[in-house]
């Protein structure tokens, strides 16, 4: 029999409500879960914190869907009196000394943090490989052989084990959307400035957004009424108010991008996308496959890595022992900070922080970053094209199902330049892009992906919610997590 | 062979905002250590820098003086590197758009005007204060992320006099419109010297050294005096001078080598992800030039020309804007303007220099001077007893006419009643108005000394002196 935590938000709340059952309940369910789970999902699981909240909760609040609900919240996010260390040796025992944005606003709506996820170090890294606790498997192999990616690993198998139903992310690249595809949830990041970023640790912050994994749509859609808004704290955030779209818009036009569709070769991926289409040219959609610069596409990768690594090297450069993190002796202050930094980051963030630094070096800044904001300003114009015609652009998550560890090279194949690396075009224009279930391979989910204009969120969820009914999965839990 | 020296410089600005350029911490310069900080100032992950909008009126008020055209664009970027005082590891600065650029300022010099051509103005923000004792380092983030303009003159100075008239005229108008305190001694102020010199008739510059730690402006003329002497002599003896910074010895009163300059430090520049470009109206920019505060200048000029003051008094009045701002709160009270003047910048000066006090403290405030002027001018106190009030104002609260009442200080100087008390007196000593009229001058004395003693002394003694002897000519 199901749970009542394998609902989605609306009807765990109205279970709530009807005091079937109590936030304490609930949360002593999802923390049972949280420890059965077996897939490395926490840094930290706050039992004593959350199920001390949850016992003040005895009123029930009809009209605040978030009351009572546990959650999960990336380890990536600050939050007061919790240890965060986004996954990094170098912030070992760093308790903040604040809430992040986000964090108030569902302390605000009385939801029940159960626990800090695991996350690729530093939000740098798309395989769920890379943080200190060691690797992320995916609930939906038993035999641990697969990846859930990354760079919010901890939070995308939360919510597909059925521990939660939403939990918080951060997506840089595709941080959200790709794992979304492979765990069979719903991922979704709004428009850049939609939500504050106060309180996100940053990776590279012209490209970050707040995202989140739900089981449906229109959980996506409840959670952004309340993460979004205006903050004075974050001077990027939107002044506009979200608002949920009452309707779809009339006649909605999709663009298929031919050479993203033309990288996949999965056929089982391509037929479901295939089906998918029909489904929605039934549905009333008009989808085209349309051109786009394959150059353009090809850019995606090196362009992303120049940008976002520049960004990483100056945000992390705090991370210097001297103010928080563990602290180290040394006889002047650089010593201190080499035994901090070379102690404190991986080999891999490491990497990251040298090609950071050298793109930006002053004689190679023309060439390599700049060069790479030229070629964002390309993108964004091309993807502007798009959109004078179309509403979104629609185009399968990823070309594969979740890859085994032992595949998870660097590789750079054609499909691995483009088909894997598609969706960072959201966070270069900074665009509403949601992972929705499209299909199984075996036994194995994968996603199909909707982007649409800037600041029209509430579009992007109207149109998902339709191409989720044409699709037909919704609410999916990974067995095994479901059964422990 | 004769030198010729080209000098710039390069003055930070520390700005009196009420909170820090980036963060809400407040900005002050007396609370305890690391009070004054937020975790934003401690660079704590996920904090986000916040535009402080006084600073950019204050940049712009400072611009609008010094003839800046204004960047309608607000635009950021990181300067990163690695250093103790740095918690971020990169400072937030404005390196390719600054807010100001490309204007000028004229100064006094001996000889005349001299304009000095002004490269750029541009926003930034403070780093942490260390202080260092012994094998140990402390940091203090008080000062870190408060506020900071960065004004680049391009090298038209050529002297050690220009050079100090130049910063003495940016301390006047930072101070003056209170953006800054404007204090060497203090850090509130600092001072960059580039400077090279070169044969004259020479077009390429010499190589160039910076003088940095300049903490008064006496000293920004000492150093470049003790450099271009330093610099000229190397060449002479057919050395070269080496690219470096160097330190002025306030003690030596000599420059010291702090470290040879190699490579200039690469900061990595690149826009600051999380402040998009602002866009600055018309009507703001225009709003914050009109809310700019008077100008030390505009003063002088309103002084000698509207309040008929002498250069002199002028001149001292705006020297320093607390001062300034004294006087015209008097001025704004009465128009004794000379008198208010000499009140200000002799009695309560001395006052000020011996107590090392500011005027805003001093507890004589412009109300109770303005009084205490009204009561000399009315001739109810004599200038004698006008030092005395001073003296007992400033231990006491009372207003001047009060408090020379209750000391029985006011003198009578109504001409009618000084004419009853004569009246009264001569018709008792019929035999002083034959004395007067034989030339006795000594009856004068007598009677006057007469209504003293029965007035308690209050009684105008220049006025009763002549209408006596007007009454005693008339019998």
């Amino acid at each position: 029999m199901k749970h009542i935590l394998d609902g989605t938000l609306v009807s765990i709340h109205e279970a709530l409500v009807r005091q079937d059952i109590t936030p304490l309940e609930l949360t002593q369910e999802a923390l049972r879960r949280a420890k059965a789970n077996d897939d490395n999902a926490f840094e930290l699981l706050l039992e004593a914190d959350a199920l001390a909240f949850a016992q003040t909760l005895t009123t029930p609040e009809p009209a605040n869907l978030l009351w009572g609900i546990p959650y999960a919240l990336k380890d990536n996010f600050s939050t007061k009196g919790i240890e965060t260390t986004a996954g990094s040796d170098i912030l070992k025992g760093y308790v903040p000394l604040y809430d992040a944005a986000v964090v108030e606003r569902l302390q605000h709506a009385k939801a029940i943090l159960i626990g800090k996820t695991t996350l690729d170090e530093l939000a740098m890294g798309g395989t769920g490989m890379t943080g200190h606790k060691g690797v992320q498997t995916n609930p939906y192999d038993p035999t641990h052989t697969r990846q859930i990616g990354g760079s919010s690993s901890g939070s995308a198998v939360a919510v597909s084990a059925g521990i939660v139903p939403f939990a918080l992310g951060s997506d840089t690249g595709d941080s959200v959307r790709k794992p979304a595809s492979y765990a069979g949830l719903v991922g979704f990041k709004p428009t850049w400035g939609r939500i504050s970023r106060y309180g996100l640790f940053p990776f590279a912050p012209s490209l970050d957004h707040v995202a989140y994994f739900t089981r449906s749509v229109e959980d996506a859609e409840i959670l952004l009424s309340v993460l979004a808004g205006q903050d004075q704290r974050d001077a990027t955030t939107l002044t506009t108010v979200f608002e949920p779209s009452k309707t779809l818009p009339t006649s909605p036009r999709l663009a298929v991008l031919k050479p993203v569709l033309d990288s996949i070769k999965n056929p089982t991926i391509l037929k479901a996308f295939e089906t998918s289409i029909e489904g929605l040219k039934h549905a009333g959609f008009t989808l085209d496959v349309v051109d786009f610069p394959l150059t353009l596409l090809q850019a995606i990768y090196p362009t992303y890595m120049t940008i976002s690594c520049a960004e990483a090297t100056s945000n992390n450069a705090n991370l210097d022992g001297i103010k928080f993190g563990p602290g180290y002796e040394g006889k002047t202050y650089q010593d201190v900070m080499m035994q901090a930094r070379t102690n404190g980051f991986s080999e891999l963030i490491k990497r990251r922080f040298v090609i950071g630094s050298f793109v930006l070096m002053r004689e190679n800044q023309d060439v390599l970053f700049l060069r790479a904001q030229k070629v964002r300003h390309q993108i964004v114009n091309a993807l502007q094209t798009i959109y004078q015609t179309y509403d979104g652009i629609y185009l399968p998550a990823a070309p594969t199902v979740a890859p085994l560890f032992k595949n998870s090279s660097d590789r750079l194949s054609h499909e691995y330049l483009i088909a894997d690396s598609h969706l960072a075009l959201g966070n270069f224009a900074g665009l509403p892009s949601m992972t929705i279930p499209l299909g199984f391979e075996g036994s194995l989910p994968f996603g199909v992906n909707l982007m649409t204009r800037a600041f029209e969120d509430d579009r992007c969820l109207a149109m998902g919610k339709t191409i989720e009914s044409v699709i037909g999965l919704r609410n999916l839990i990974a067995p095994l997590g479901a059964s422990t | 062979m004769n030198f010729e020296a080209v000098i710039g410089l390069e003055i930070h600005v520390e700005m009196q905002t009420r909170s820090k350029m980036f963060s809400r911490a407040p900005v002050t310069y007396k609370a305890l250590p690391n009070s004054a900080v937020v975790p934003l100032d401690l660079a704590h992950p996920g904090t986000m820098p916040v535009v402080n909008e006084q600073a950019v009126i204050n940049a712009i008020h400072v611009c609008s003086a010094l003839h800046l055209t204004i960047d309608k664009t607000l635009h950021f970027d990181r300067k990163n590197y690695f250093y103790a005082d740095l918690p971020k590891g990169f400072q937030i600065t404005q390196h390719r758009r600054p807010i100001g650029s490309e204007g000028y300022l004229d100064i006094p010099l001996a000889s005349g005007t001299h304009r000095v051509r002004i490269e750029r103005l541009h926003i930034e923000e403070d780093t942490a204060m260390q202080h260092h004792f012994g094998e140990m380092s402390l940091v203090d983030y008080n000062r870190a992320g408060i506020p900071l303009m960065e004004i680049v003159t391009y090298p038209d100075f050529q002297t050690g006099e220009q050079a100090a008239s130049f910063v003495e005229t940016i301390r006047q108008i930072v101070s003056f419109t209170r953006v800054s305190s404007g204090r060497l001694e203090e850090g509130s102020l600092r001072c960059d010297v580039n400077i090279s010199v070169r044969p004259i008739g020479e077009k390429a510059f010499g190589t160039k050294v910076e003088i940095k730690n300049l903490n008064s402006i006496a000293n920004v003329q000492r150093a470049i005096e003790f450099e271009m002497l330093r610099q000229e002599r190397l060449l002479l003896s057919g050395q070269r001078v080496q690219q470096e910074t160097r330190r002025f010895d306030e003690t030596k009163r000599e420059t010291i080598l702090m470290r040879v300059k190699t490579d200039a430090v690469d900061y990595k520049y690149f826009p600051e992800p999380n402040l998009v470009p602002i866009e600055l109206s018309e009507a703001f920019i225009e709003q914050a030039i009109a809310s700019r505060l008077e100008l030390a200048s505009h003063k002088r000029e309103r002084y000698l020309t509207i309040f008929g003051l002498s250069e002199y008094d002028a001149g001292l009045l705006t020297k320093d804007v607390d001062i300034a701002s004294y006087f015209d709160r008097c001025a704004a009270l009465g128009n004794s303007y000379k008198l208010y003047a000499n009140w200000i910048l002799q009695d309560t000066m001395s006052v000020l220099n011996k107590t090392q006090a500011s005027i805003v403290d001093f507890p004589i405030q412009p109300e109770r001077l303005v009084a205490l002027v009204a009561l000399i001018e009315s001739g109810d106190v004599s200038n004698k007893q006008a030092k005395e009030l001073f003296e007992k104002l400033q231990t006491s609260d009372a207003q001047p006419r009060a408090l020379a009442e209750s000391l029985s200080m006011l003198q009578i100087s109504d001409p009618v009643l000084i004419q009853k008390e004569i009246d009264a007196i001569l018709a008792a000593n019929p035999q002083s108005i034959v004395d007067f009229k034989e030339g006795k001058d000594r009856a004068v004395g007598f009677l006057i000394g007469q209504m003293m003693k029965k007035t308690g002394g209050k009684l105008n003694p220049g006025l009763t002196n002549k209408l006596l002897l007007e009454t005693l000519k008339r019998q």
